[in-house]
């Protein structure tokens, strides 16, 4: 043990990373044909939308905040694209994919503004803007409208032999690796961690704020791109799902809600094992109420160890 | 004059906050090239002075120039670019980021890396090598001791080559080798150019690496002295000034039997340990520059905070242990800091924060009875000659100086043997503090026993039978009333031992 908490320490995903593993195996054995080449990237698709409302969610919480609309915010991009940009004709792939993607940050550096500039508590800012999301949906589309045979429909099966879903979650992956490479994420991450270090040495915070919200944004418009490809529909009433998974996969993938730790990968791995937990309960034939219970007590056991036991004690260092 | 002087200008440098001055026409003029030491006691505007230069705080009057040019620095970033870089007295590093990342922090752009990552690792380990020896990189700047902690923070303003460096006491936190380096490097920028402002509360230090000192007193600077005519007995008596205390110092009571004794305190694990008699009818006087331990220690006497050795109150009814819950109990009243934080309840009426603590009192029939409170705090608000509108307004339209005296009258009114004040007078008007000073007294004369932790060294003075001055987490002084001035408070502020005392 004491050789592997020093690994859970230096990575904070290790955990989800176990957890989606063991699930995996798990899935294995209830429905052996899981992996099936025939279902991957139907499986993929699904997964997508969850993987990048997570990613969407991790910005803001490591700069130290947090924001509960991008669930929402993924099925508002989804409403946006079938009942509006389609009929207006707006809807082929190079008008409508940078229309989506532009709007989705602008909502999240909205949100940065109302927590850096303005000042709201993240929450009250966010929670805000959640109301407002759903409503907009709502109103741009109360029923599900119908757009089958768009192009998002390459992203819920596959391009030659690689399956779509990689690509939207890639991008989204390659944005984060290209920022890794900047001094971006350092900022982010210090600012994250203490604000007050990063400011007193110069770090501009305001600006690394808003800039995580709005990455944020974006990745939720890729996770309602994403989300347009399995239900090649508008699906308003999909937000109150969406609305705390993405908050859900990123905690459980070891980011601190305290700010500062933490990566996409966490998310990632984090939204994996939700969603291989739906698939094993659905597939062994639990009630659809208890599944919600389910994802409840993972989280508060992932949050619990990963807060308690696996967090690095680094504060207190007697000089 | 020249038209263009170099180095940096302060003239007639003022900020306030709210009814605080806490700088007045501060001038300081930092030459390239010197060590210039800045020394003052508690709130003199050391550190409000170096956040004005740091672009953390914006001066509401006066000028900042550096080599002729103004500096208007709105932020921390915008005084680093004009090449103006501060240590504050925090350590400010992120615990879980390399020290890699914590040395370079703030020197990017929000997306540009200033210089490629083989050249960033060669020039922190240079820097680092220098002042703090080997420090591994790579290590979350979390997992290291406070004293390399404080090295990254002036590493990350010697990575910038900055013309100005401001170290605001942060040598408190190095041990002695990384000190030394520390000197050693100094002096190296000095002879290469760098003005640098060094603030220290150690006068050994001062006396070794000063070129000339700049002494500041209740937000004014008061002289600046060259090397050569330094001597530890100048700057002190230009930092306390020269009032006289003789008419408005208190004389003690005889004090009765000890009430409340402290064995092997330890404020930290290395730090000596304190022991500690309070005798009744005492008034004892709790200094030391912020952040020395005082305040830790009057929160041990109150048992607000636990630690290493025991707190008992002996009086009346034998020996019991402070804990978190029982002070109330014990007849132990603890009076915090921060009003605004830690007392008031800003919203509720002036007799509701008098009452919450003893409504117990106030009980008929398992109902609160109101007239009982309302007769019990006109009974204090009597006595405390309490200032106000009517007992049901909002204690928020109190002045600062008669929300404290509603607190008094809350702890006084569990019918304390012990009471303990930390920073009373804090933002309180002058004819206030008399008035708090005449009921402490008042207090003593009857029996009770008083703590005052205060920040105030004239306070202390007038107030006092003996004071305590602490240093480094440890009691480094006691000085009785005979000896007590504040000449020889601010002396064992500074880590001297005053001539008068033997």
């Amino acid at each position: 043990m004491n050789r592997v908490l020093p690994l859970f320490q230096r990575w904070p995903f290790a955990f989800a990373l176990l957890l989606a593993l063991v699930l995996l195996v798990l899935n294995l054995i209830v429905s052996p044909s899981f992996l099936s080449p025939a279902r991957l990237p139907g499986t993929l698709a699904t997964l997508a939308p969850f993987v990048l409302v997570g990613f969407a969610s991790t910005p803001s919480i490591l700069a130290g905040g947090i924001d509960i609309s991008v669930g929402p915010l993924a099925t508002f991009s989804n409403c946006l694209f079938v009942a509006i940009l389609i009929p207006a004709g707006l809807g082929n792939w190079h008008l409508a994919a940078p229309i989506i993607l532009a709007v989705a940050a602008g909502i999240g550096a909205l949100n940065g503004i109302l927590v850096a500039v303005v000042r709201l508590h993240p929450v009250v800012a966010t929670t805000g803007m959640l109301f407002l999301l759903v409503g907009l949906s709502l109103t741009i589309a109360q029923n599900p409208v119908a757009a089958p045979n768009n192009w998002t429909e390459v992203f819920a099966g596959g391009i030659g032999i690689v399956p779509g879903a990689l690509l939207t979650i890639g991008v989204a992956g390659l944005i984060w690796f290209a920022l890794r490479r900047t001094a971006f994420v350092s900022n982010l991450l210090a600012t994250g961690e203490s604000d007050v270090s990063a400011y007193g040495s110069g770090v501009n915070i305001k600006a690394i704020r808003i800039l995580a919200y709005t990455l944020g944004g974006l990745f939720a418009g890729i996770a309602g791109i994403a989300l347009t490809a399995i239900v090649q529909s508008s699906q308003s009433s999909l937000a109150s799902t969406y609305a705390l998974l993405g908050l859900a996969a990123a905690v459980l993938g070891g980011t601190s809600l305290a700010g500062g730790r933490g990566g996409l990968l966490g998310a990632l791995f984090g939204a994996v094992s939700i969603y291989l937990l739906q698939q094993l309960l659905t597939a062994s034939g639990v009630a659809p109420s208890l599944i919600q219970f389910a994802y409840g007590a993972v989280l508060v056991v992932g949050v619990v160890l990963g807060a308690t036991l696996l967090a690095p004690r680094l504060k207190r260092n007697a000089s | 004059m020249n038209n263009q002087p170099s180095g940096l200008m302060l003239a007639g440098v003022s900020k306030r906050f709210g009814a605080t001055r806490a700088v007045i026409d501060g001038d300081l003029h930092l030459r390239p090239g010197e060590i210039h030491t800045l020394l003052g006691e508690n709130g003199s505007g050391k550190s409000t002075l170096v956040k004005i230069l740091g672009g953390v705080h914006r001066p509401d009057a006066g000028s900042v120039t550096l080599d002729g040019v103004p500096v208007n620095s709105r932020s921390p970033r915008q005084a680093m670019d004009l090449g103006i870089a501060a240590v504050f007295q925090e350590v400010l590093t992120a615990g879980s980021q390399s020290v890699l990342e914590n040395v370079w922090l703030g020197s990017h752009g929000t997306f540009r890396r200033r210089l490629g990552r083989a050249e960033q690792r060669s020039i922190a380990q240079d820097v680092l090598s220098r002042i703090a020896g080997e420090v591994p990189l790579d290590l979350p700047a979390g997992q290291l001791s406070l004293s390399e902690r404080q090295s990254i923070c002036i590493a990350r303003a010697l990575v910038r080559k900055p013309k100005v460096l401001i170290l605001d006491e942060s040598t408190a936190s190095l041990d002695v080798r990384s000190r030394d380096r520390l000197f050693v490097e100094l002096r190296r920028l000095a002879a290469g150019g760098t003005a640098i402002l060094f603030i220290s509360h150690r006068m050994d230090e001062v006396a070794e690496i000063s070129d000339r000192v700049t002494v500041l007193r209740s937000g004014r600077s008061v002289s600046t002295v060259d090397r050569s005519d330094l001597s530890v007995d100048r700057l002190i008596s230009d930092m306390t000034g020269n009032s006289g205390h003789n008419e408005t110092r208190r004389q003690p009571h005889d004090p009765g039997d000890v009430i409340l004794r402290g064995s092997a305190v330890r404020l930290a694990p290395a730090s000596a340990p304190i022991d500690f008699e309070l005798r009744a009818g005492e008034v004892v006087g709790l200094a030391g520059l912020e952040g020395h331990g005082q305040d830790q220690f009057i929160k041990r006497l109150a048992g607000v905070a636990a630690g290493p050795g025991r707190v008992v109150r002996l009086l009346p009814e034998g020996a019991a242990d402070l804990t978190e819950r029982n002070g109330d109990a014990l007849g132990v009243a603890y009076l915090p800091r921060e009003r605004r934080g830690e007392s008031l309840f800003e919203s509720m009426s002036i007799r509701e924060n008098f009452a919450l603590p003893t409504l117990g009192e106030d009980r008929r029939c398992g109902l609160l009875d109101t007239r009982s409170i309302a007769r019990r705090f006109d009974a204090f608000a009597r006595s405390l000659s309490l200032r106000f509108g009517a007992a049901q307004d909002a204690i928020s339209t109190l002045s600062g100086g008669n929300q404290q005296k509603v607190l008094l009258a809350r702890w006084l009114a569990t019918d304390p043997r012990v009471l303990l004040l930390n920073d009373p007078t804090r933002g309180v008007d002058i004819g206030t503090k008399r008035e708090i000073y005449a009921i402490l007294d008042r207090l003593s004369a009857e029996g009770m026993s008083v703590v005052v932790l205060s920040s105030e060294v004239d306070e202390l003075v007038d107030l006092a039978d003996r004071v305590l001055v602490f240093r480094d987490q440890s009691v480094f002084a006691e000085i009785p009333h005979s000896e007590l001035s504040t000449e020889s408070i601010v002396a064992a502020y500074f880590g001297q031992k005053s001539e008068v005392h033997t």
